[in-house]
Parts: structure tokens; C-alpha cells; sequence
């Protein structure tokens, strides 16, 4: 056993060389944030192309816009200083500000970033070409007045308020047109370089992007604003909630965002935690194709939305995440209508059935993406549902696949997700209310109502005719007549939960304030030094 | 190597390149009839149908499946797996920067499954049936039946959370990351290259855990097997002779079994490497670890096929290589198997 013992000895000996090994981790340093969240989405950071949230939550750090929304859904200027409405136009004053190359932001640069948005041509640009800009047109829709001053014509489509919400997003972000043209490689608009690197004059700028791993942003010490409280932001890809858990715990990361229901809850009765619940002015729908033989039917409709329980789903699933809510726009919004009558009514639903023909029930699938809330919000669906007759077969899949599905209408239930264009009916009820194209042949997979073959053209005449009302007034008595309406088309589009995202603080973050499109900055954010 | 035939070498290598075309052809025809949407990933969920078309067209997905697997096939043979959708970057350039982040936790886990597992299965069999015999087989079995993602939160939760003997997620603190110059990519061995020892030491500490999870499935394997080869051993007759001769028990497993069972060993230690590769996928979501697994579960997620291909047959290849090399090991070391060969 002589030579065994050693061997033994050996392993011992490297074993507790390693966890004797000084332990360098600490708490995070004052002046460095560090957030902990899913970059799995994470697929570009040109400003122009990126839409997903988590995408968002960088580019609004790194790039400024005209304008900016604040938390509570309040236009205020950013790189515009001013602007000037004529009713035909809008004029925007540039502030004196620069980009971190050194190259001052003009007028230029606004015309080359929208024209760059609309060429690109991605999901963004729809934001925009819904309310009348295109590729073909734009060159006669925004003008440099002077290099300080750009000028903005409206369309027939959009009034000064819907257009100035759009110019907040993250798809309107100035970038540097002087630096990016450097990049142009084969008429791509510098997009290969932009994806992975930055050009604008927001209080950060990109230092390193690898994808599903890490991204280091560097604080612009020049930002016109004044140098950022943090010299550097950490977003790390944790993708697994509990090691998120443990490394706020632990105090590896300062802020939280990727969280289980489970794991959040546990950070209620911390006192060094703070949970902040972000509302996105989106919600959870359970979206039902109207091409289905069941579905085209409003009553069967009517039924379904009787058959869920809302209230019991909200507090054993959606904790955090949601709040029970079906007309598609947040209740402390203004002009809300109060909730319709839905509510888990078995007998009214299985009359409302029988009323439809379908006395002894049917069965469906539901496509859902394998993510939470929405797995566990499937299984809840189909457990309710199954009380009314309704068999329903869930199918799960990666984003890419219930995204196609989705796309060319393959389905029967499907659980998406949405977001608030502006803080007001008609931005949360954009998804809602528009589908100017029913048919097949139209294929405007980039419509969500299209998507539910939903067709509903009284609608969308009342959301157009509301969109570019001027007066408030007739506009307030507009947004409760669409809400109305939208719910006695009993909808294919059945708003679920009202959508939150949760996150978790530490203690010593101080000043962060979690934005409903997910465009929060962090030049203010503090942190208190380490107990 | 002078005993293998160039002939017998040559027909093992042709062997190998078959296997990977067919592992090549299986996977590319998955990837394809998978119901995933790579042009949606790219253009947005409300990108109108002409962006959608444009880029499915930029993408050759509008191809018939033969030239698809044709063009792909010619990029491959000249070592282009085409651009990573998630990444924007040549596949390649990618798996480069993936693979030895796996690599070096694979490494990490084989050696110290190899250092816990053998010695655990020779001294089990040694004491067939006593309590050191019982706990091995324990061992072998929690090993075996209970999941690595189980094993890895719970590692954290008690290691890195309540003892703080470990770091925690990631390959190395944040406030460490972009400090290293990527060389071999091999984060110990870069950070020592460097001089930098405060980042050697903190990589070590985040790659103790994940390593020790790994590797603990693959112990219960090589425990198990080592064991089983030891056993038969101790029943021949040339053990018994050197009992009888007086050999202590320790000096008859070094001095007698373990030579015997060299090479029956260096083929379990090869196929549990190659395992250790393809259980990286878990172990690496649970830890955060930036390598091939979580690379792969990424580009599944969105239908990334390029990325998922190459990866899927860089592992292939990797445990095919290590099935040839104990192959050409058996065939060096084990004269029976020459002469079977013949």
C-alpha cells in the first residue's frame, strides 16, 4: 500500500492546495456594476437591427436618441434640446453634444441613422413604416434645416406625439455617421460593424461583446451629461436562475434580472435586496388562430375566455410576472376601461360551447416556448381548459420554433409575449387593433393579429382614425370606444396578464430605476461601499 | 507503433473519415428538417415578408436541400463551417474561441476522475465485499443515477455559496475578464504564460467545481470497470502464483494487475473523455462556462445550424479521434489484438 498512499497523498495535497487557494472573489467594487441576466437572445448590437430586450438594455447606455421616455411613459429631450411643431412637421434643436470618437452629433447624423433604420430594413424599421416612412421616401421626410436643427415632416398616418414616442425607441438611436461609413462594407450600412462594436455618444461605450458570455462597457468620461457615477458595467450571461440566486446572495452580482418566480420570492424577506417590478405596458395573450375551424368562432372565443382562471393563475404561477388583466391595456394607463366580465365560469363556457355546437368539446394544441412563466402558464391553460372540454395538447419548443410557427399562422393556441409601443392606449393596443390585410397572400407576417388570421377591419379603421386625432379629448373618447369594441369582437388576441419584469437589487445599488421598454440608464447609478 | 502495419493504420484512418461523413450527413440532415427559424432570429419577430426573404436568400436557404449540403460540403472540406448567426463571425473562429474553454475542463475532469476512479476500482476489487468495496460501489451508482445539473447547484449552493471555497459561475471573476491575452486559450495556462498568478489562481478556483461535477459521473464509469478488469485479473492464475510467492496485495496489483489492464483502461479513459466533452453541455449552462456545450445549446435556441453542425461534429470528432488513438493503443500494446488483426 506504500506507493497507493502516496498517490492518495498527492490528491489530498493538490485538493487542498486549490481550496486553500486565496479566495480573490469579493463583493463587486464600488465603481464597477455588475448585472446578472439571459444574453442568450442577444443576437446584434447595431442599434438600428436589435429589438430584443436584453439588447435594449445595452444600446440605451451606449447611444442617445432625439428624445427619451422617462419611467412613467414622459417625453423629455436627450440629444434634442427642443423641438417645434407645426402640425405638419416637427423641428428638432440639436444640443452641443459629441460622440466618444470626438465627432460632434448634427443633424447629419440623425438623417443617416432614420434613413440607415428604414435600409436595413430588420423588424425595427416597422415601427416607422407602419405610420408612412419608407426606404423609397424618407429622403423627402426629414431635412437638415441647419447642422444643428433637423426637420421632420409628418405623415398622414401618425400625429407629433405617436412620432415623437418612435424617435425614443431603441431603433432611433443616433449613431455616428462619420465613423460608421468608414465600416460600410458591400453596402451593408456598416452593420457587420456595428453589430459588435459602438458609435454614439450615449454615457457608455462598447468595450467588449462575447456573445453569451459577457459584455464590458466602459463609462464615456466626455458624455455631455457629466461622467457616469460607474466606470464600468458587467453584464454577465447567467443563464440558470438559481446560480443567479446564489451569486446575488453571495454578492457577485449587483443586480438580478433573469429570476424564477421561486427564486425571486426568496429575496422578499431579505432586507439587503430590493425587488423592483418594471411594468412593460405588455402582456402575456393567448393568441388563437381564427383560421381554425373552432377558433373562427367568436362564441367558442367567448367560451375559452371564460374557461381560464385568471386570479388562480396569478397567484400560484405568474407571482411577480403578471397581473390578470384582458383588455390589452395596462390598468393604470390612462383612459383604461375597467376588466370585461371573463373569469373561470365553467357552466357559462360550456353553454357558450354548446350554444357554438360543440356540446361535447374538441381539442386543440398550444405552442409555447420552453421559458418562464410561459411553460408553467401552458400547463395551467390546458388543465383549465380541459374542465370545459377543450382538450389541449401542449407543444413546446425553442424561440426559432414557436417563432415560425407563429409566423406562418401553424397553429391552434400559442402563448406570445408583447410590448408597449407608447405609454398610452394606443401604443399598448398597436399589436391589438391593426390588420389592414387578412388574407393569406398577404403573408404581413410582421402583423400580430395577422399571425391569428384575425380579421378585423372595424378595428383598424378606428385605431388609424385614432392615431392622428389632434384633439385630446375626442382622442380620450376614441381610445374607449377601441377598447370596447375590441372586446366585443370577443378576441382572437386574449389578453392574459398584464407583463412585469421582475428584477432583484442589491442593497447597495442606489438610483437604478427599471424602464417599461427596457431602456433604463445608468449614468446616475451609485453603489454604497460594501459591508 | 513499429508493429502496426501501415496497411492496418491506414485502414483505421479511413475508417475514422467515413465515420465522420456519415456523423457529417446525419447531422446536416437534422439540422435542416428541424422546424427552427434562423432568417426570424436575424431579421425580428415583425420584419415584413421582403426582409424575411431577402435575408433567407442571403442565408442559401432557399436552395433544394442537395446544393445546400453541397456548398456546405465544399466549405467544409476547405475548413469553412460558414458564419455563426448568434455571432456574426466564421464558425471557426468561434468554436477556436469555445472549444478549449471545454477542452480544458474536460482535461481538467478526466485527470481527476482518473486520479479518484482507478485507485477507487483497484482497491475495491481488491477488498471484494468489505465496507471500501461497498462505498465504491455507492459511489459508482450516486454517480451514475443522479443528474449532473442536480449535482451542479447543489456543488454551488455548498461550496460556493455557503463555504466560499470556490468561486462561483464563469470562468474567472468579472473584474479579471479582458485581462489575459487569449494564446492557447487555455485560461490556466494563458494567465501563467502571462505571469499573471492572481488570475491563474482565481481560473483555478472556478474551475475546481465544475470539474469535480464533471467528472464525477465518468468516476463511477472508470471505478466500475476498473474494478470488473481487476477482478478477472485477480481469478488468473499468474496473480494466485504471485500471492502464493508472498507479493503483498499492493505489490500485486501495481507490480501484476495494472499492466494487465493497462490498455483495457486507456480505452475507458478515452471513451470517458470523449463523454466528459459531450456532459460538458450541462455542466457548462449551470456554471455559466463560456465553451462548446453552452455554444451549442445557443445556436439551438435559435436555429443556428452553421454553429450547431460544426460543433456537433468537432465533438464527434474529438471522441472518434480518442476512440482511434486507444484503438491504435490496443493495437501497440496488446500483442492478441495484432494477432487477431492478422
Amino acid at each position: 500500500m506504500k506507493h497507493f498512499s502516496k498517490a492518495m497523498f498527492i490528491g489530498a495535497a493538490i485538493g487542498m492546495l486549490t481550496l486553500t487557494a486565496p479566495q480573490l472573489q469579493a463583493a463587486t467594487p464600488k465603481d464597477q456594476l455588475v448585472i446578472g441576466t439571459s444574453l442568450a437572445q442577444v443576437l446584434s448590437l447595431d442599434p438600428q437591427q436589435a429589438t430584443e430586450p436584453k439588447a435594449l438594455e445595452i444600446l440605451a447606455n451606449l447611444y442617445d436618441r432625439l428624445v427619451a421616455t422617462t419611467a412613467d411613459g414622459k417625453i423629455v429631450p436627450q440629444l434634442a434640446e427642443g423641438w417645434t411643431d407645426d402640425g405638419k412637421s416637427l423641428t428638432l434643436k440639436l444640443r452641443d453634444a459629441s460622440f466618444v470618437s470626438g465627432n460632434p452629433v448634427t443633424a447629419n447624423d440623425v438623417v443617416f441613422s432614420l434613413t440607415r433604420l428604414l435600409k436595413l430594413n430588420q423588424s425595427g424599421s416597422s415601427y416607422f413604416k407602419r405610420i408612412g416612412y419608407s426606404t423609397e421616401t424618407i429622403a423627402d421626410q426629414i431635412h437638415v434645416v441647419d447642422p444643428k436643427t433637423v426637420r421632420i415632416d409628418l405623415t398622414d398616418k401618425v400625429t407629433t406625439e405617436g412620432l415623437l414616442y418612435r424617435l425614443a425607441l431603441g431603433v432611433s438611436s443616433i449613431v455616428d455617421s462619420v465613423e460608421v461609413q468608414k465600416h460600410i462594407v458591400d453596402g451593408d450600412s456598416g452593420n457587420a460593424w456595428l453589430r459588435t462594436h459602438s458609435a454614439g455618444s450615449g454615457p457608455f461605450t462598447l468595450n467588449k461583446w462575447t456573445p453569451n458570455e459577457i459584455v464590458l462597457l466602459d463609462a464615456n468620461k466626455a458624455y455631455v451629461g457629466g461622467a457616469p457615477k460607474m466606470r464600468r458595467v458587467i453584464i454577465r450571461h447567467v443563464p440558470e436562475s438559481q446560480v443567479e440566486r446564489l451569486m446575488l446572495d453571495r454578492g457577485d452580482i449587483d443586480i438580478g434580472n433573469a429570476l424564477s418566480k421561486s427564486d425571486l420570492e426568496t429575496f422578499e424577506t431579505k432586507s439587503n435586496f430590493v425587488i423592483q417590478r418594471v411594468p412593460t405596458g405588455g402582456f402575456y395573450v393567448l393568441a388563437m388562430n381564427a383560421g381554425n375551424q373552432y377558433l373562427a368562432n367568436p362564441k367558442v372565443r367567448e367560451a375559452i375566455a371564460y374557461g381560464i382562471d385568471y386570479k388562480g393563475i396569478e397567484k400560484t404561477i405568474m407571482g411577480p410576472y403578471g397581473r390578470a388583466r384582458n383588455i390589452p391595456v395596462p390598468e393604470n394607463f390612462e383612459y383604461a376601461l375597467p376588466n370585461p366580465d371573463w373569469h373561470l365560469d365553467v357552466e357559462k363556457a360550456k353553454q357558450l360551447l354548446a350554444e357554438a355546437g360543440f356540446k361535447d368539446g374538441f381539442s386543440l394544441t398550444l405552442k409555447t416556448i420552453s421559458q418562464t412563466p410561459r411553460i408553467d402558464l401552458a400547463t395551467a391553460i390546458q388543465a383549465s381548459l380541459g374542465q370545459i372540454g377543450i382538450k389541449v395538447e401542449i407543444q413546446q419548443g425553442n424561440g426559432s420554433e414557436i417563432i415560425a410557427a407563429h409566423r406562418s399562422r401553424n397553429f391552434d393556441l400559442l402563448l406570445p409575449q408583447t410590448s408597449a409601443l407608447m405609454p398610452n392606449v394606443l401604443g399598448s393596443m398597436d399589436d391589438f387593433a391593426n390588420n389592414p390585410d387578412n388574407r393569406l397572400e398577404a403573408n404581413n407576417a410582421g402583423n400580430f393579429a395577422w399571425r391569428s388570421a384575425w380579421d378585423i377591419p372595424g378595428l383598424t379603421a378606428l385605431a388609424q382614425k385614432t392615431s392622428v386625432e389632434p384633439d385630446a379629448k375626442k382622442r380620450a373618447e376614441l381610445y374607449a370606444q377601441m377598447q370596447q369594441m375590441f372586446v366585443d369582437l370577443k378576441p382572437a388576441l386574449l389578453p392574459l396578464f398584464e407583463r412585469f419584469e421582475p428584477l432583484v437589487l442589491s442593497g447597495r445599488v442606489k438610483g437604478y430605476l427599471g424602464h417599461p421598454n427596457q431602456m433604463t440608464r445608468l449614468e446616475n447609478v451609485t453603489k454604497a461601499e460594501a459591508e | 507503433m513499429k508493429e502496426l502495419s501501415v496497411a492496418e493504420f491506414g485502414r483505421r484512418i479511413a475508417h475514422l473519415i467515413v465515420s465522420l461523413f456519415i456523423l457529417l450527413c446525419v447531422t446536416f440532415v437534422i439540422g435542416r428538417v428541424l422546424p427552427a427559424d434562423p432568417v426570424g432570429a436575424i431579421v425580428g419577430e415583425l420584419a415584413d415578408p421582403a426582409a424575411y426573404a431577402a435575408m433567407r436568400q442571403r442565408l442559401g436557404l432557399d436552395l433544394p436541400l442537395y446544393e445546400q449540403f453541397f456548398i456546405y460540403l465544399k466549405g467544409f472540406v476547405h475548413g469553412d463551417f460558414g458564419t455563426a448567426i448568434l455571432t456574426g463571425n466564421p464558425v471557426s473562429a468561434d468554436l477556436a474561441q469555445a472549444f478549449p474553454a471545454t477542452f480544458e475542463l474536460a482535461t481538467f475532469a478526466v485527470i481527476i476522475s482518473t486520479f479518484v476512479g482507478v485507485p477507487l476500482g483497484l482497491v475495491a476489487a481488491l477488498f471484494r465485499d468489505r465496507l471500501i468495496d461497498k462505498i465504491a460501489r455507492v459511489v459508482a451508482l450516486v454517480g451514475h443515477s443522479i443528474p449532473v445539473f442536480w449535482f451542479g447547484i447543489v456543488g454551488l449552493v455548498v461550496f460556493y455559496a455557503g463555504l466560499n471555497w470556490v468561486g462561483g459561475p464563469g470562468r474567472v471573476d468579472v473584474y479579471y475578464e479582458g485581462i489575459v491575452t487569449p494564446r492557447t486559450g487555455l485560461l490556466l495556462v494563458d494567465s501563467l504564460l502571462q505571469g499573471e498568478t492572481d488570475i491563474f489562481w482565481n481560473a483555478l478556483s472556478h474551475i475546481i467545481l465544475p470539474a469535480f461535477i464533471l467528472a464525477y459521473a465518468a468516476v463511477a464509469y472508470i471505478t466500475r470497470m476498473t474494478r470488473s478488469f481487476t477482478l478477472e485479473q485477480l481469478s488468473q492464475d499468474y496473480v494466485i502464483a504471485a500471492r502464493a510467492k508472498g507479493v503483498s496485495p499492493a505489490g500485486t496489483i501495481i507490480g501484476h494487475v495494472l499492466p494487465n489492464i493497462a490498455v483495457q483502461l486507456i480505452t475507458i479513459l478515452a471513451i470517458s473523455y470523449g463523454g466528459l466533452l459531450e456532459g460538458a453541455v450541462v455542466t457548462e449552462i449551470v456554471f455559466s462556462w463560456p465553451g462548446i456545450g453552452q455554444y451549442m445549446t445557443n445556436a439551438l435556441m435559435i436555429g443556428d445550424m452553421n454553429a450547431i453542425l460544426a460543433a456537433t461534429i468537432i465533438v464527434g470528432f474529438f471522441f472518434m479521434f480518442l476512440n482511434f488513438l486507444a484503438d491504435i493503443a490496443y493495437a501497440v500494446f496488446d500483442p492478441r489484438t495484432r494477432e487477431a488483426a492478422r
